[in-house]
């Protein structure tokens, strides 16, 4: 989806926990997630650290998504 | 460490008045079993039935398959940190009820459960049509918590075993297999120009109903870390687990381990099998990266010179693979990766989720994906209220008529990732 997206011209952030998978896929922009069976969470935080959690994950897409890239690029912060 | 196993082989399993092993029958005392299995409050019903090869039967949805295994010398017992303590196991003489397996069913506790059939084309997909099983139908207390649900079968599943192998105990095993594994340096000395070769058994630890257990110890806790063949032989790892059916190791898998035996089987001939170093396929990246660190560092500090990587389950566990393989090879060790495929139906989509160059030696237990019709067979033991909701099943998976279309991804051991089946694929 990341690529067929991308393939229309609009740039694409892909937010995944197995970046390995994400780099062998193609995904130019990646964005680091947390865990498998919660990617954009942490159940173990409580409600406004995980939102804090949750609200720097999404700043980071958006910063990865309005920087160049002229190749395959891991946003670890 | 040496180990031998003693077959006692069994041709039959019948209900009797006391458990015992008498010309190669098993009898079973079924009240004594569902007593001592009652035992645990957790569970509400239990009940006990025989499934044998080629009767019209289907088992699901099944959870386990453990085989009946005890120590008769040596230190330790059965399934050590789980049903025995914790000692070190491996060593001395165990007597194995070859032919037979305890199998549990009952309601569904994560939706990875799988189809059993002792007849017809489903049966030719799992190596457990083959054996007569004494199955428990374990049904929970209610309002019984999923966890707890998943824990008093298992438990259930490994104390069946133990009692039926009690039976054993006295028995002249008509077959001995001796293993042996000497401590590194000896091996070394022992066999100076054989190359060195281990075994990296990677274990399902997702969490979330996906754990196995090391000497108690859930899997996903552990870092990487050696332990001799021998020691798995007599439970010293467990199935906790509910991937989907056709690449789970069963308890039964671990205990005979086709990878383990084969390398023992070249032992000293053409290789030095120098042990296993057990690794985990845990959900944080930073787990995969260090754990894959671990076994290529520990690969390394062997001085091995080529090991071979089982996986289990698949989808994201398709990096930690790859990450072995990688990072394993880069310490310039040969590699072998037994894996399986997720290619879609008719097989022509990207078989693993993740891949690498190095990974240029790969065999394959077969298509997960592969799609086939199950006839309605006479007795189901357990229940086909889920058969639609299974992964491989799909709405409308169970017909009319009986008969069940779903992808091989539900039959226990399909498409086993030990190489312990008969499926897989040759390149030309």
């Amino acid at each position: 989806m990341v690529k067929e997206i991308e393939r229309t011209g609009i740039p694409v952030v892909h937010i995944c926990t197995v970046v390995p998978i994400s780099l062998t896929v193609g995904a130019n922009r990646i964005v680091p997630a947390i865990a498998i069976p919660h990617p954009l969470g942490n159940p173990n935080l409580d409600g406004n650290e995980e939102k804090a959690l949750r609200r720097k994950l999404v700043e980071r897409a958006l910063k990865a998504l309005s920087t160049e890239v002229d190749e395959q690029t891991v946003f670890e912060n | 460490m040496r180990l031998e196993l003693g077959h006692i082989i069994i041709k039959d399993v019948q209900f009797g008045d006391n458990t015992k092993v008498e010309d190669g029958v098993l009898f079973v005392n079924k009240e004594e079993l569902i007593n001592l299995i009652k035992e645990d409050y957790h569970l509400s019903t239990v009940d006990v039935e025989i499934a044998r090869p080629g009767e019209s039967v289907r088992i699901t949805p099944v959870k386990d398959v453990v085989e009946p295994r005890v120590k008769v010398e040596g230190t330790g017992g059965v399934f050590p940190g789980v049903l025995s303590k914790v000692e070190t196991v491996g060593s001395g003489r165990t007597n194995v009820l070859k032919g037979c397996a305890v199998m549990t069913t009952g309601k569904i506790v994560g939706f990875q459960e799988g189809i059993i059939d002792m007849v017809g084309p489903g049966a030719e997909y799992t190596p457990f049509s083959k054996l007569n099983n004494v199955v428990l139908i374990c049904e929970p207390r209610e309002g019984l918590k999923q966890y707890d649900h998943e824990k008093a079968v298992r438990f259930a599943g490994f104390k069946a075993a133990a009692y039926l192998a009690e039976a054993a105990k006295n028995i002249t095993p008509e077959k001995i297999e001796t293993f042996e594994t000497l401590p590194l340096v000896e091996g070394m000395e022992k066999y100076p120009n054989l190359p060195k070769v281990a075994y990296v058994a990677m274990l399902q630890s997702q969490g979330l109903l996906h754990d196995t257990y090391v000497y108690g110890v859930d899997a996903k806790q552990i870092v990487p870390t050696i332990i001799y063949p021998t020691e798995i032989m007599d439970g010293a790892i467990i199935s906790g687990n509910c991937v989907s059916a056709c690449d789970k190791n069963t308890t039964y898998h671990h205990m005979n381990n086709p990878v383990v035996h084969d390398l023992f089987d070249r032992h000293g001939k053409d290789l030095n099998f120098v042990g296993i170093i057990l690794t985990n396929e845990n959900v944080y990246l930073a787990d995969k990266e260090r754990s894959s660190n671990w076994t290529a560092q520990l690969a390394e500090f062997l001085g091995l010179d080529g090991v071979v990587i089982s996986q289990e389950g698949f989808g994201n566990p398709d990096t930690d693979l790859i990450m072995n393989c990688k990072k394993i090879e880069a310490k310039g060790i040969k590699t072998v990766i037994i894996t399986n495929e997720y290619a879609g139906r008719d097989g022509a989509s990207q078989s693993l989720a993740d891949a690498h160059s190095s990974a240029d030696a790969v065999v394959t237990g077969g298509n997960s994906n592969e799609v086939i019709v199950l006839p309605k067979l006479d007795k189901v033991i357990g229940t086909l209220d889920y058969t639609d909701i299974i992964a491989g099943g799909f709405d409308g998976s169970l017909a009319k008529d009986g008969t069940i279309t779903v992808e091989i991804q539900v039959i226990t051991g399909a498409t086993n990732e030990l190489g312990f089946n008969k499926m897989s694929a040759r390149m030309k």
